[in-house]
């Protein structure tokens, strides 16, 4: 029966704030004006937590007062110096002036307090919640209402280089676990009042703070009331991690593709910002994640823009190719050894007929051994202890690789073709992407093992038509290559220089367009050594101030 | 008919040209030769001509009712019962063009590429790929037309191009040889018959951001196609010959097969192509799936095709069954094919032949009561 009734009134109220017995007893019971009474009310229900502290004191030497904050959460210096200090030891600009109950509240937060962040309240609930967000509550005897000061100090790390998106040129900092820190590293690098950052509160216990972040004029009005309805339908009790509301806010939860990007990288988000995107930053996660995305941004990378355009375009080709070798490597492989041979050269033909003499399986289970084994050895470098990580990679490659061919379980071929997969799955920026080409590999391998090529191309058809179905938040996922975007192509296979693309990807529907003034894209001319050409120019470049040679006149 | 209007001019040219190269990119030459000896690539190009001349009577058509297919401004045009009538053998048509092309394509699958597997089984997993497929909305179709598009033309334009070192131009003299005129007629409508294909546009127009360009888009996908097919007709004759022609079924698998890389990277190009020619085929078969469906849609009035798509794959995959061996199998396509026109050239040419009578009698009326 009791069963019953708690299922029932947990269904009508479905908003409810905390699971918690202690909170809900109390709801929204307003503050006594007694101390003892509400000191009562916070023991019962924070009692037990050896944390708890609540000093007694007396403000102003007259009126008897209690300091209550759990002693993990906040700053105590704060409390001695800012908060104690002025209320027991009466400022001067106060001595001999009248102090009733009525106006203390009012004094003390007005002329007494040395905190930016001071408010009143008078309910339990809402004095609960701020102790457990590190408030320091004063409680006052004969006051209803208590005095909320934020003294939150919570322990975090330095900001250290992003571990899983490492750069040779570029920005060093990563995001850290504190969304503030994070907040900061973005406002830092936007100062603009264009830049907007949404609040709101997910999680029924963790009450995670969930920003949203946008550039206001450039971010598609209807992207962001997307995002804010599909994070406001979320209602679950943690959210722990970015990854969390990733998969309640993308589209396609059942698609091997990631629909959101998530990065470490604030540089990253920034770009991402100003193209139009929106970005999610969740309090204790150090990623934000980036929507609405495209495929192609999953191998691009931040390198690419702040290294000279060439360098860029090389190492996308480069990176494209591995993003290729990682899905239909090995079954190429299979279908030419088990299909094929003819398509291969004659003296590799036979090459690879004698490697593979002693194999007893066909083509396509050698390769789905080796290439299971090599998942379960990845799987566990990135479990092991650093120190042992690299003893277990050369006892992986070298001695299991080398034992199963001289075994006679694989051909060396085999094991060429897998390192050189694996190697490529590694080649892509974005874990997530690689991931999912990584899984994708093994439906391909089977079907080459049985209709041969015909089988790669018709798994390839399938992935290729299911992302051009797939959309990220109204985007369509392989735009701008389908359906074409001029400006954006420029960006897809090549990275065209900077000056190339003055206006902002148009898949993206950004409320503004252009990127780069009119005038600026005529960098070329006045790179031209000792250019008279230059002289009545009013362009937006530089005046041309670093080229010493016309400036001095010395011709 | 919820989905918005986006598909662009662009978008509508790749839909023409990916679906009309598909499997009859293989025998053309064949028909070609068949009908002209050496004026394969004259028969050729009539056939596009004849081609051209029904698509443009389609977009036409499509143009002066801009928010409706054929199969709903047909019951405008020509009444409802009639409408629907011809509307019917419409779907009827592109059902068996489908199963045709899946039963084609296996039948090059088995001969060419996978000689131990079942027919059966290829032709079942085209089919089942271009189902799955159409169950995405209109833009998602010209998406995926739009992306393939490059990968169809690159490899075609590559082997003719390293083929044509190889070329003698003496076998396509005499351009006119004096052929049985009647022969020509029906390799002009046999080639003809390969771009039916393009009956799409009507489908596409309705969901086009401008339908005022489907026009350029129509005369753009007839080009490239056309064009296309032209270059591989002027290149297998010059290479192989008329006579050596009659000899092979697949006359472009073999000027493949005789093609290398530079480099001999490849010891051979002709299943490379094939792997390549399964995107081609695939695009055409999804083109004329997705008609099937989306026509039985608005016959019917539903509101979504989605359902559809299993539930005609065992009849399309029947009729695939039915012709008995590859000779058969190109008999019944070549008739088809022919018969077809009617469907796709003369019927459209009818109604729009009405619809200008309708209008210039409306005008009349109007002008009579003012």
């Amino acid at each position: 029966m009791s069963l019953f009734r708690t299922k029932k009134r947990s269904i009508k109220k479905p908003q409810l704030l905390t699971p918690s017995k202690l909170g809900e007893e109390k709801g929204s019971t307003p503050t006594s004006s007694s101390l003892i009474e509400t000191e009562k009310a916070v023991k019962e229900i924070l009692g037990v937590n050896g944390d708890l502290q609540i000093k007694h004191f007396k403000v102003f030497g007259q009126f008897s007062a209690a300091s209550v904050y759990l002693s993990s959460l906040v700053n105590q210096d704060v409390i001695n110096q800012d908060i104690l200090k002025p209320l027991m030891y009466e400022p001067e600009h106060l001595m001999g002036r009248e102090k009733t109950l009525n106006n203390l509240i009012n004094l003390i937060i007005t002329e007494t307090l040395y905190h930016s962040q001071a408010k009143t309240d008078a309910n339990i609930d809402e004095l609960i919640g701020g102790l457990l967000l590190g408030e320091t509550v004063i409680i006052i005897d004969g006051v209803k209402e208590a005095i909320h000061i934020d003294t939150r100090k919570v322990e975090k790390r330095a900001i250290a280089q992003p571990e899983t998106e490492q750069v040779i040129l570029g920005p060093r900092e990563g995001f850290i676990e504190n969304i503030s820190t994070n907040i900061s590293l973005l406002r830092y690098r936007l100062p603009t009042p264009d830049f907007q950052v949404k609040t709101l509160k997910i999680g029924r216990l963790t009450k995670s703070t969930v920003a949203i972040c946008y550039l206001k004029g450039i971010a598609n009005e209807t992207v962001i009331k997307e995002v804010e309805k599909r994070l406001s339908e979320i209602d679950i009790d943690a959210i722990l991690d970015v990854g969390y509301l990733e998969q309640f806010i993308e589209d396609n939860p059942f698609s091997p593709f990631p629909q959101t990007q998530s990065t470490e990288r604030p540089d990253k988000t920034v770009a991402n910002l100003i193209e139009g995107r929106v970005a999610i930053l969740v309090d204790g996660s150090p990623f934000s994640l980036v929507v609405p995305v495209v495929f192609n941004q999953f191998y691009q990378t931040t390198e690419d823009y702040s290294s000279r355009f060439l360098m860029g375009s090389f190492v996308r080709l480069a990176r494209m190719l591995a993003l290729v070798f990682s899905l239909i490597f090995p079954s190429l492989y299979v279908s030419l050894i088990s299909f094929n041979p003819e398509l291969l050269p004659t003296e590799f033909a036979v090459a690879v007929a004698g490697g593979r003499a002693g194999v007893p399986y066909p083509a396509v289970i050698e390769v789905l051994i080796i290439e299971v084994s090599m998942e379960i050895l990845r799987e566990a470098t990135v479990r092991l202890p650093k120190q042992v990580g690299g003893a277990l990679s050369i006892v992986g490659v070298l001695v299991i690789g080398q034992a199963a061919v001289e075994a006679g379980l694989a051909s060396p071929i085999t094991v060429v073709v897998i390192a050189l997969t694996t190697i490529g799955s590694f080649a892509t920026p974005t874990y997530t992407a690689a991931f999912a080409l990584r899984m994708l590999r093994f439906p391909i391998m089977i079907l080459s093992g049985i209709f041969g090529l015909y089988g790669i191309m018709v798994g390839v058809i399938f992935i290729f038509n299911h992302m051009l179905s797939l959309k990220s938040f109204g985007v369509p996922y392989m735009a701008p290559v389908s359906p074409e975007n001029y400006q954006g192509m420029k960006d897809v296979i090549i990275r065209s220089p900077l000056w190339w693309m003055p206006k902002r990807p148009g898949f993206l529907q950004p409320s503004n367009q252009n990127r780069l003034s009119k005038n600026a894209n005529k960098i070329l001319e006045h790179n031209k050594v000792g250019n008279d050409q230059r002289e009545d120019t009013t362009n937006g470049g530089s005046k041309g101030d670093h080229n010493t040679s016309s400036n001095d006149n010395l011709n | 008919m919820g989905d918005p209007k986006e598909i662009t001019t662009l978008q509508a040219t790749t839909i023409l040209i990916s679906t009309i190269i598909g499997v009859g990119v293989l025998p053309l030459p064949l028909f070609a030769v068949r009908a002209g000896e050496t004026s394969a690539p004259f028969v050729t190009l009539t056939g596009i001509l004849l081609a051209a001349i029904g698509l443009m009577i389609l977009t036409y058509l499509g143009m002066r009712h801009p928010k409706k297919t054929i199969i709903t401004y047909s019951q405008d045009i020509i009444g409802k019962w009639l409408g629907k009538l011809f509307s019917i053998f419409v779907i009827f048509f592109f059902v068996i063009l489908t199963s045709l092309a899946a039963r084609e394509f296996g039948a090059v699958v088995v001969t060419a590429v996978l000689r131990e597997t079942p027919l059966e089984v290829t032709v079942i997993v085209m089919l089942l790929l271009a189902s799955i497929s159409c169950r995405n909305n209109i833009n998602v179709f010209s998406y995926i037309h739009n992306f393939y598009v490059p990968m169809i033309l690159a490899p075609v334009l590559i082997v003719v191009a390293f083929s044509l070192k190889n070329a003698n131009s003496l076998y396509l003299r005499p351009i006119f040889s004096g052929n049985d005129i009647r022969d020509m007629a029906a390799g002009m409508l046999t080639i003809s018959a390969l771009f039916q294909g393009s009956f799409i546009i009507t489908m596409i127009i309705p969901s086009m951001k401008s339908p005022k360009k489907a026009l350029k888009a129509s005369f753009w996908g007839i080009l490239v196609s056309g064009g296309l097919y032209l270059l591989i007709v002027i290149a297998t004759v010059a290479i192989f010959g008329p006579e050596e022609i009659k000899q092979i079924f697949w006359p472009t698998l073999e000027l493949a097969r005789t093609t290398a890389i530079p480099g001999n990277i490849l010891q051979r190009l002709d299943i490379i192509f094939l792997a390549v020619w399964v995107l081609a085929v695939f695009t055409t078969l999804f083109s004329s799936y997705y008609f099937s469906i989306h026509s039985i849609k608005e016959l019917l009035g539903l509101k979504d095709h989605k359902m559809l798509s299993y539930f005609i794959l065992p009849f399309v995959f029947f009729l695939a069954m039915l012709p008995q061996n590859i000779l058969h199998m190109y008999e019944i396509i070549q008739y088809i094919g022919r018969a077809g026109l009617l469907i796709t050239i003369m019927y459209p040419a009818f109604l729009l032949i009405i619809d200008f009578l309708r209008s210039w009698r409306k005008k009349k009326n109007v002008a009579k009561s003012s």
